[in-house]
């Protein structure tokens, strides 16, 4: 678990670092769409070189990086080998029953692969360079428009705020309890389905609680400190639109541009 | 049985091979007597509490090993088998009343006993032994343990190790945000288990009254070392090392420093207020003599 990366923050001062997390945020959303719209080695070719690149600009070192995301590496080939197997058409090599393996399967199953890789490289790329306060910052700010229709997109943004300020917290308590339960006779992780099930209750409950304490003491603080509502507030952090974003957004929209031209229609 | 914790070159680090590593303890050596009253002591994030969590192997080293209670842990001992050894010792971590969760305080006190193979009736036995022993009110009993005060509550939960007989304590701040009253409870309970029950106590706090009043052994870490390891006379010895530690004297030690450098002519830094008030009435009627 330790060597998990999805989802942390790396502290650094990269090209990627400096970009205001509103337009990162936008830009992995922007890949992630022009990664369905491409269909043949070349397109895929063009974005792997082009995550690459922005792999080596956050300067994370790329075999850090590999390891980082080995373990969502089964999810992936389960999800390919489902592609492989019960798709159909093309020249079929193999097949029993309702599996079937044949060159189309193959080259889809590739694809596939590619294509979850590339999209867990971008999104890794934004969570490692980028503070969770400063995504819950990007979202308000790319969720503004929805305030025409009455979304309350700065109660959402505090809520998320709070919620990603919390995670790190919570997770050393649930350590804490875990080990505190460990100390008096608990097994966690062995046994029967049912053991492991009843094992989690002195682990929940107190964490549920926790919880709840967390929320009541943080509100009654807020109301403190004159919180009334999460409209009508000034902002200390202000990420502005910087000559980097642009730069990037210019390199994103030509390799867009790129793809459409050579995709096969 | 040989009662002896010993830590051989114990070296821990967290989230090892990573950016985030961590060196928590740097090759720790040390013995911790049976029925000793030891307190560790040292700055903050000096590795007092990962110290103590290899004990019951919460936490085990990167390298080097542990004994503890004729058990060797080593960096590569299973998770398997572990339960007894942590029936042996118990641990009272910060802010304990974190781990309740049973629907009433008796329930979760037996629950530590009934984990470790206890009949029901045993369990009960020795959960309302510990709760007298930790001055609960016998009619809390049934009570839900989450209608209690704090004080209570971190009451249960140090009753909830102890109903476990551990032969060795381990408590982590036991003291912490309680009032002087109960901070005075918890830790004579503390001695009373050690001088009545011959438990070896290992209490890790950063109230140098208490390491004076009731520690016979102290550890001093920092920065992941153990950088002293001597009687409480011997740590205080020496103010401006114990400064430089970023700790502080216990407060008898400070106002005595206080006097020397005001000019009383004290002959040695007392650590107790008991030492104080002798070392006071000593030069009084010394310097009667004196005058005569």
């Amino acid at each position: 678990m330790s060597n998990f990366l999805f989802g942390r923050y790396l502290p650094g001062n990269s090209w990627i670092h400096q970009m205001s997390p509103q337009s990162k945020l936008m830009l992995s959303f922007y890949f992630v769409i022009i990664i369905f719209f491409a269909n043949n080695i070349w397109t895929y070719g063009t974005l792997s070189v082009l995550i690459l690149f922005v792999v080596l600009m956050s300067g994370v070192s790329i075999g850090y990086f590999l390891k980082g995301i080995r373990p969502l590496i089964w999810l992936i080939i389960f999800t390919v080998l489902l592609q492989i197997l019960f798709s159909s058409g093309g020249h079929v090599y193999w097949h029993f029953g309702p599996f079937s393996v044949s060159d189309t399967s193959l080259i889809n199953g590739g694809y596939i692969f590619v294509r979850f890789l590339l999209i867990i490289m971008i999104s890794t790329v934004l969570t490692l360079t980028t503070t969770s306060l400063a995504i819950a910052d990007g979202v308000q700010t790319v969720l503004k428009p929805l305030k025409k229709v009455h979304f309350p997109v700065d109660t959402l943004a505090l809520m998320l705020s709070i919620a990603l300020r919390f995670v790190p917290t919570l997770m050393d308590e649930m350590e804490t309890i875990l080990n505190a339960q460990r100390s008096r006779g608990v097994d966690f992780g062995s046994g029967s389905l049912r053991h492991r099930i009843q094992a989690a209750v002195p682990l929940l409950v107190p964490l549920f609680t926790g919880a709840i304490n967390h929320a009541e003491n943080l509100s009654t603080a807020m109301e403190a400190r004159g919180f009334t509502d999460s409209e009508h507030r000034s902002k200390y952090r202000v990420y502005r639109w910087q000559k980097k974003d642009t730069i990037s957004w210019i390199i994103f929209l030509f390799v867009g541009i790129l793809i459409l031209f050579i995709r096969n229609n | 049985m040989d009662q002896e914790i010993s830590f051989n070159q114990v070296t821990h680090t967290y989230q090892a091979d990573t950016p985030f590593a961590q060196n928590a303890l740097d090759k720790v050596s040390l013995k911790i007597a049976p029925n000793s009253f030891t307190a560790i002591i040292g700055h903050t994030g000096s590795g007092k509490s990962t110290l103590v969590q290899h004990i019951n192997a919460l936490l085990k080293s990167t390298f080097g090993e542990i004994e503890v209670y004729g058990r060797q842990i080593t960096p590569s001992t299973t998770n398997k088998n572990l339960k007894q050894l942590r029936k042996h010792v118990g641990m009272v971590f910060q802010f304990p009343e974190k781990q309740l969760f049973e629907e009433s305080v008796i329930k979760d006190i037996m629950f530590g006993p009934k984990n470790y193979g206890a009949s029901d009736a045993d369990a009960e036995k020795s959960a309302v032994k510990a709760m007298k022993l930790v001055g609960l009110d016998a009619s809390l009993r049934d009570q839900s343990p989450f209608d209690l005060s704090g004080g209570q509550m971190r009451r249960v939960a140090i009753a909830g190790v102890l109903a476990m007989n551990p032969e060795i304590l381990i408590l982590d701040e036991p003291t912490a945000g309680l009032d002087p009253h109960g901070h005075k409870e918890i830790m004579d309970l503390a001695q009373g288990l050690h001088d009545h029950r011959n438990m070896t106590i290992i209490l890790v706090t950063h109230q140098m009254d208490d390491v004076v009043d009731y520690a016979s052994d102290v550890i001093v870490m920092d920065r992941g070392q153990v950088v002293k390891h001597g009687t409480p006379s011997q740590i205080f010895a020496d103010p401006k090392w114990v400064y430089k530690m970023h700790l502080d004297l216990p407060s008898s030690g400070e106002f005595a420093t206080r006097l020397i450098r005001a000019g009383v002519p004290l002959e040695k830094t007392p650590l107790t207020i008991e030492n104080l008030a002798d070392e006071i009435v000593h030069l009084i009627q010394g310097g009667n003599h004196t005058d005569e």
